[in-house]
């Protein structure tokens, strides 16, 4: 006993899971670096939300192609707007995307894996996974075009086809994590003292997959801003507003003409939110995930 | 159980699939989708030219027969003419499909071959330097949008900022002769096949290396160590052998959306006159026919892919069977 704690003097044994995932992640240096940069990017898209920058996006002006300076700190792209101003808004966009796209389909999928797992091998579950077999077999892409295609006047279509593709994954992963739970005797004790199923699914089988949905939910969410960039980049994703993916779009034809800088800051604030929160999400896998509790 | 009950047997079972999924491309593309009839006719219709082509279309019919006719045009490969082309869908099809063949076997085929070996190197030296570099590299790799990796390899391998070796759009593989030439086809094929390299590296690598370090934690491993097996022998003979299932799985499940669906992002971008740039300018341009003909086909293709994947792990792992509990 008093070995294992010399050699490991901040975990012990009775610490909760909770606070020994919290203990792996803060020795993970990568991980705390990548929520850093992930809370900087939130911060600058509160900043959007609340009016405080990033407002004059679309403002158009007569310096055209303008390099990095004072007035434009990231330049201006070819009718004059300011990209930096640009960059920002979309940030907040990516995060709106990102955002909604990763709660909603997190809370579907686990709502219904955790259903199917608990009535495994009935025919709900049969159902439930058929309509996850169907939804998955359908190539991603021409999905969203499909929607796109087919609700060409809804603004949503495109984070509604992301969120019917995402939540197979986490329903997935929840369903074979219920199916393991609902065999454990706290569950069974639950059902011995007559406690109803509906309470017993939701107040101890669902809180105990937790860790399962922060971390989809932070895999669904890059994925949702890495499809975003391309879907917009394609003309199916976001109407109205700017996007990296659109910025990029305009890009194309700079780059023609010898200007890179929407293109560099566009591509760059995609990447460093990418990999920031690549890394996060790698960091919480291992924090969380109990095989390596032992 | 024989090897043709379990077959009869799978064969039904994947048939709600092939119908659920033929329902949603005709839910979204057929019956859901835009109303065409407007757009076909020329200007100042008549009643009856309207209703001429709304019975062309099969607006007046009801819904499980005008299901079922899309049915019948994904059994037979008919799907009519092009709204845009004018030209038969399947005729599109048979001309496109080869070029997206081409364009994405090379990559695929390093993409995954190159992953397995990277994921080898790393689990040999796990939790050292080059593990340490190449999934630095992979989570790299899987970071960088495949959008910007396209435009970055065009200008440096493809623009006059940059080495300026590739073309920047188009495909051509006949020489003056009117023959194949392999010296063409490297030359529009390289930049494509390095972008999809570069993007499908990172996650291939990752993935395989989970798989085979699930593989060396196996208890067979530590016997083969223990009766005194070179590493070498233990790698390659055992634990690659093992580690086949998974692997193979990936490559199946991938080949469906190289054969039919190529790459929308690719092809658009480089001008190539493959499944995905004719599935781009059908989205664009609101094209139903080539739309459903491209989603129905690969959907369904995906499904048949599963289908064999499940007769092949029989026949390879007879113990497959009484795994099957799910």
């Amino acid at each position: 006993m008093s070995l294992s704690v010399n050699t490991t003097p901040d975990i012990k044994e009775a610490q909760s899971p909770t606070s020994r995932a919290w203990w792996r992640f803060k020795n993970d240096h990568w991980g705390i670096t990548g929520l850093l940069v992930v809370m900087i990017y939130f911060i600058i898209s509160l900043g959007v939300w609340f009016g405080i920058w990033g407002l004059d996006w679309s403002q158009t002006s007569d310096a055209f192609h303008q390099p990095p300076s004072l007035d434009h700190w990231l330049g201006t792209n070819a009718i004059g707007q300011d990209i930096a101003n640009r960059g920002i808004y979309a940030t907040k966009v990516a995060f709106e995307v990102g955002l909604l796209v990763a709660l909603c389909a997190t809370f579907l999928g686990t709502i219904f894996g955790a259903i199917a797992g608990f009535k495994h091998n009935s025919w709900i579950d049969s159902c439930l996974l058929w309509v996850m077999g169907v939804l998955d077999s359908i190539p991603f892409y021409l999905f969203v075009a499909a929607m796109a295609y087919a609700m060409s006047e809804l603004v949503f279509a495109m984070h509604l086809a992301m969120i019917l593709v995402f939540w197979t994954e986490t329903a997935r992963v929840v369903r074979a994590e219920v199916i393991r739970l609902k065999h454990m005797e706290f569950v069974e004790s639950a059902h011995a003292i007559g406690q109803q199923q509906v309470l017993i699914l939701f107040k101890h089988i669902i809180p105990n997959t937790s860790h399962l949905m922060i971390i989809q939910a932070t895999i669904t969410f890059v994925a949702a801003i890495k499809t975003e960039v391309i879907l917009s980049f394609l003309g199916l994703g976001v109407k109205g507003g700017i996007s990296w993916g659109l910025m990029i779009a305009e890009a194309t034809n700079d780059i023609q003409a010898g200007y890179f800088n929407n293109f560099i800051v566009a591509s760059g604030l995609l990447f460093i939110l990418v990999i920031a929160f690549n890394l996060f999400s790698d960091a919480l896998q291992d924090a969380l995930d109990p095989k390596l509790n032992k | 159980m024989n090897i043709w009950q379990f077959v009869l047997k799978k064969l039904i079972g994947v048939l709600p699939l092939v119908i659920g999924v033929t329902l949603v491309a005709f839910l979204l593309m057929v019956y859901f989708g835009p109303d065409l009839t407007y757009e076909l006719l020329g200007k100042n219709p008549t009643q009856q030219d309207i209703d001429n082509m709304r019975s062309y279309l099969g607006y007046d019919q009801p819904f499980i027969w005008r299901y079922l006719d899309y049915l019948r045009e994904l059994l037979t490969v008919d799907f009519g003419l092009s709204m845009m082309k004018d030209r038969p869908v399947t005729e599109m099809l048979a001309q496109s499909m080869p070029v997206s063949l081409l364009l994405m076997l090379p990559g695929f085929i390093l993409g995954n071959v190159l992953a397995v070996m990277l994921a080898l190197k790393a689990t040999q030296h796990r939790g050292r330097w080059p593990d340490k570099s190449i999934m630095t590299f992979a989570v790299i790799g899987m970071s960088i949008s495949f959008l910007i990796v396209i435009i970055a390899f065009q200008i440096i391998f493809s623009s006059s900022y940059g080495l300026d070796w590739f073309p920047v759009r188009g495909w051509n593989m006949k020489n003056a002769e009117d023959q194949f030439s392999m010296t063409l086809y490297l030359y529009y094929v390289t930049v494509p096949t390095l972008a999809t390299l570069f993007v499908s590296l990172g996650y291939n690598t990752r993935f395989y290396r989970a798989v085979l370090v699930e593989e060396m934690n196996k208890d067979y491993i530590m016997t083969a160590k223990a009766y005194g097996h070179t590493s070498r022998n233990i790698t390659y003979q055992l634990m690659l052998k093992n580690a086949m299932i998974p692997i193979i799985t990936r490559v199946m499940f991938s080949i469906p959306l190289i054969v039919v669906s190529g790459s929308l992002l690719i092809e658009s971008y480089f001008g190539i006159p493959g499944v995905g740039l004719m599935t781009y300018d059908a989205i664009v341009a609101g094209d139903q026919p080539v739309l459903k003909a491209v989603i129905g086909l690969t959907s369904v293709l995906f499904v048949l892919v599963l289908l064999v994947a499940e007769i092949l792990y029989r026949v390879f792992d007879p113990r497959i069977d009484s795994r099957q509990v799910a």
